[in-house]
């Protein structure tokens, strides 16, 4: 049997251990997140088989919960890890060649604690806990932004160290809120005791911790960081963000509200909101020019149809937004990564500097030509499914209201097709041409972008792939009775 | 404009929480799980003070997490701060005779008072952070008396990051004894005596090592930007 | 006055709270909105601290062998205090180092002045 807490243990030891490497061989430093993150993949794959039949609750210390801190290693939980584990490994490869100035050193051991602290935080069942790993996920990632060091990263850096920095003050409000009305931190032994106190001193500390994860899961009016962040990043760092940390955050809400609070009267409000920030999204990415402010907008829109999907808070529902968080973490990381060559190749993040360049970099276009695809939801790709199985489930809810809303998505997916049909437009048929000689990306960043492809078609024409999994992690998320039975017994 | 917006949601966010206070008497609560931390901790922990084994032995997880996000603050304050070119070296004005003498007097005395506060921390107030701060402080001391002395970085990055290898692999070591990550493995002792509480002295010692490194890299880096 | 009395710490707590809310929100200097932040965060600290406290409390430390446990204050928001204090110091480092690149890069401070990225 394997223990979940080395998917935390060993990344960490390894991170901290970096210095050490590098001090005698100095490459040893970006060598050590692949091979840390291939160790995840592997326990988290090893662990998934197990815990789908039973969920491995292990604490850390060996006391009783709750008098110590858990590890909840549901189907739910070791998903994400295993995800997190998959993208994060093809971004670091990725990484070998691309992040070429800066301290490389430094690079590589926030990365590995980035990753760490977002595994952290899907597998804590302690809510204090979450805001310590989600602490350590939020300040490597103000970090990473500011790590070109040019004007458009330090200052996306600070607004997202303000913003973020409040959210999670409102957070730590909340989680004493929370203590001092049920004397425990345990998520499992405060939501069995969460109807002994009156529903209206709950509803602010659940307002105040949703508020803070709402800023790092940039959900609507919390989100006004997230552009700048994401687009002035390094392009591997923007994979990440966007692939990785705001579903995390989206994580620790649907855990929060489902979970703990197991609130139904805030659901509705929740389905509105994401649509919402769908079609804010979605509206100000179509009025970009900048590639990557643009992919960072339709990141928010992705955020709100998965938002507004888990808000359906059916089991259908939930499994199609845990299976459109899955899918847009593939096609947004390969879109950055993919991304990140065009502008090196172009020379400016600018659409009008990208004419023609599906000539010269064939592969990387493609790359990304398939990555906005699956995005927008045509077949064969990953997004079809996802998105379809949301469309299912707002019409299975056989109520009005959500059909209205489905509408207004399926209005903002189409100005997503709009602009990345525009950009795949740029790629391919615009620009005279030229005779420049053809440069791809190099290997080491062709070879994670040909597997997330191959991921997004094989899982998009054979959807059952996942599907088994999704629904027992989306029945962990819903059965919250369980939950507490699996932990306190 | 900005300023009454602003007070208006103030006063809400005021008003929702003290409905929320109200169901949290002052100075009257003992929580399930303190009062169970207070009777059970010697016996359990052998650390006379309760905080240090909540702090490293029942919560003993969160404090790995905390000790990571000061060593990210590190990492990501140099990866910030430093630059490239080496920039004209400041004109440095020396200190005066009786800050000079007076730090450098200072400076051994705050060091075994730090060292103290780590080593007692299971049995006084105090702890790794604690003595790790005052340890830096005392650096700052340092850096302000006698102004042309810097640490020696290589060093201080050895230290943060072997200071943080040693509470992994004692967690890791309670994983192989006895199954559960951060066990406290070692002989209890008897209560109040310095030799006890199994883990927790050499956690909080390694953490007073780390900590004090790393505070003081941090007023290194900023004092060489500034 | 009992009013007073009883919720003293946390009208502190929260006022400190209230301040640095307002210092953030209305503030354009960058330096003083991490003072803002630095105070807010004292605010949560104080409020976590009151949260565990008992009238007529002692630290629950066991200097001596029979002490009374009876009014010894809840020590587990004294740990996430401490967990709470050093994140915030984290935050603050990071911030700060932040600030003296922008000042480099901008020279100036003002957060309305700083205007490259926009919606």
């Amino acid at each position: 049997m394997v223990n979940p807490v080395l998917l935390i243990a060993v990344p960490l030891g390894l991170a901290f251990a970096i210095p050490l490497f590098a001090f005698f061989w100095r490459p040893a430093a970006k060598y050590i997140p692949p091979a840390a993150l291939v160790f995840n993949l592997v326990v988290s794959i090893l662990l998934l088989a197990q815990v789908l039949e039973n969920p491995l609750i292990v604490s850390i210390g060996g006391w009783q919960p709750p008098f110590c801190i858990i590890l909840v290693a549901g189907p739910l939980g070791v998903l994400f890890s295993a995800i997190i584990a998959l993208v994060g490994l093809l971004v670091s490869v990725y990484a070998l060649d691309y992040i070429k100035e800066g301290p490389a050193e430094k690079y590589n051991m926030l990365f590995l604690l980035l990753l760490t602290g977002a595994t952290g935080v899907v597998l804590t069942g302690d809510i204090f806990n979450l805001f310590v790993f989600f602490e350590i996920l939020c300040i490597s990632s103000y970090a990473l932004v500011a790590y070109l060091r040019d004007k458009a990263g330090i200052e996306s850096a600070i607004k997202y160290l303000i913003q973020g920095a409040v959210g999670s003050s409102l957070l730590l409000i909340g989680i004493g809120l929370l203590y001092g009305l049920f004397g425990t931190l345990n998520m499992a032994d405060i939501a069995q005791n969460i109807k002994s106190v009156s529903p209206v001193s709950v509803f602010v500390p659940m307002v105040l911790i949703i508020a803070g994860l709402g800023v790092e899961a940039a959900i609507f009016p919390l989100n006004a960081w997230l552009p700048d962040a994401h687009s002035s990043a390094p392009s591997s760092i923007s994979a990440i963000l966007s692939g990785i940390a705001i579903e995390v955050g989206l994580y620790a809400v649907a855990r929060v509200i489902f979970t703990i609070f197991g609130a139904s009267s805030i659901l509705l409000f929740l389905s509105l909101l994401g649509i919402l920030t769908l079609l804010i999204g979605e509206m100000c990415a179509f009025s970009q020019n900048n590639i990557k402010r643009m992919l960072a907008y339709s990141s928010i829109g992705q955020i709100g149809l998965i938002l507004f999907a888990l808000a359906i808070a059916t089991s259908y529902g939930v499994t199609g937004g845990l299976f459109q968080m899955i899918s847009h973490t593939l096609s947004k990381a390969l879109l950055f990564l993919a991304a990140g060559y065009m502008i090196y190749q172009a020379g400016s993040m600018e659409m009008s500097a990208l004419e023609g360049l599906g000539k010269k970099m064939p592969l990387t276009c493609l790359a990304f030509t398939i990555g906005a695809f699956s995005l927008v939801g045509l077949p064969p790709f990953i997004g079809f499914p996802s998105k379809f199985l949301i469309v299912q489930s707002a019409l299975a809810a056989k109520e009005t209201f959500f059909s209205v809303l489905i509408g207004l998505a399926l209005l903002g997916t189409v100005i997503e097709g709009a602009y990345f049909f525009r950009v795949v437009q740029v790629l391919y048929f615009k620009g005279e041409e030229t005779n420049t000689p053809r440069k791809d990306a190099p290997v080491t960043a062709l070879i994670p972008m040909f597997i997330f492809v191959v991921l997004s078609i094989v899982v998009g024409i054979y959807p059952k792939l996942v599907t088994d999994v999704l629904n027992s992690a989306a029945s962990e998320l819903i059965n919250r009775l369980d939950y507490i039975r699996n932990i306190l017994g | 404009m900005r300023r009454a917006v602003t007070i208006i949601l103030l006063i809400i966010l005021a008003l929702g929480i003290s409905r929320s206070l109200a169901k949290i008497p002052f100075g009257a609560h003992k929580t399930k799980v303190g009062k169970y931390y207070i009777n059970e901790g010697i016996e359990e922990t052998g650390a006379t003070n309760i905080v240090t084994s909540v702090v490293l032995n029942y919560r003993g997880f969160d404090t790995l997490g905390e000790i990571t996000v000061l060593f990210i603050a590190a990492i990501g304050l140099g990866a910030v701060l430093t630059t490239n070119v080496k920039g004209e070296t400041r004109k440095i004005q020396p200190a005066s005779l009786v800050l000079y003498t007076g730090c450098r007097l200072l400076f051994p005395l705050i060091l075994v008072f730090g060292t103290y506060i780590f080593i007692h921390g299971h049995l006084t107030p105090g702890g790794g952070f604690q003595g790790g701060a005052i340890i830096a402080s005392g650096f700052l001391l340092i850096y302000l008396g006698c102004r042309e002395r810097r640490i020696n970085r290589v060093a201080s990055n050895l230290i943060e990051s072997l200071g943080g290898l040693t509470f992994v692999l004692i967690g890791l070591l309670g994983l192989v004894f006895g199954s559960y990550f951060l066990l406290n493995f070692l002989p209890k002792g008897t209560a109040n005596t310095l030799l006890s509480a199994g883990i927790i002295p050499i956690i909080y010692i390694a953490i007073g090592f780390k900590v004090g490194s790393e505070l003081t890299s941090i007023i290194d880096n900023l004092i060489e930007e500034s | 006055m009992s009013f007073l009395n009883s919720y003293i710490y946390y009208i502190g707590a929260f006022g400190l709270i209230l301040v640095g809310f307002y210092i953030i929100l209305v503030k354009h200097n960058l330096i003083k909105v991490i003072v803002g932040l630095g105070i807010l965060d004292t605010g949560v600290n104080l409020f976590l601290i009151s949260v565990g406290y008992i009238t007529k409390g002692t630290a629950p430390i066991f200097s001596r062998p029979g002490i009374d446990s009876e009014y010894m204050v809840d020590p587990v928001p004294q740990a996430l205090v401490l967990t709470a204090i050093v994140i915030g110091v984290a935050v603050l480092a990071l911030a700060l180092s932040l600030a003296i690149r922008l000042y480099q890069h901008y020279g100036t401070l003002n957060l309305r002045k700083i205007r490259e990225q926009r919606w």
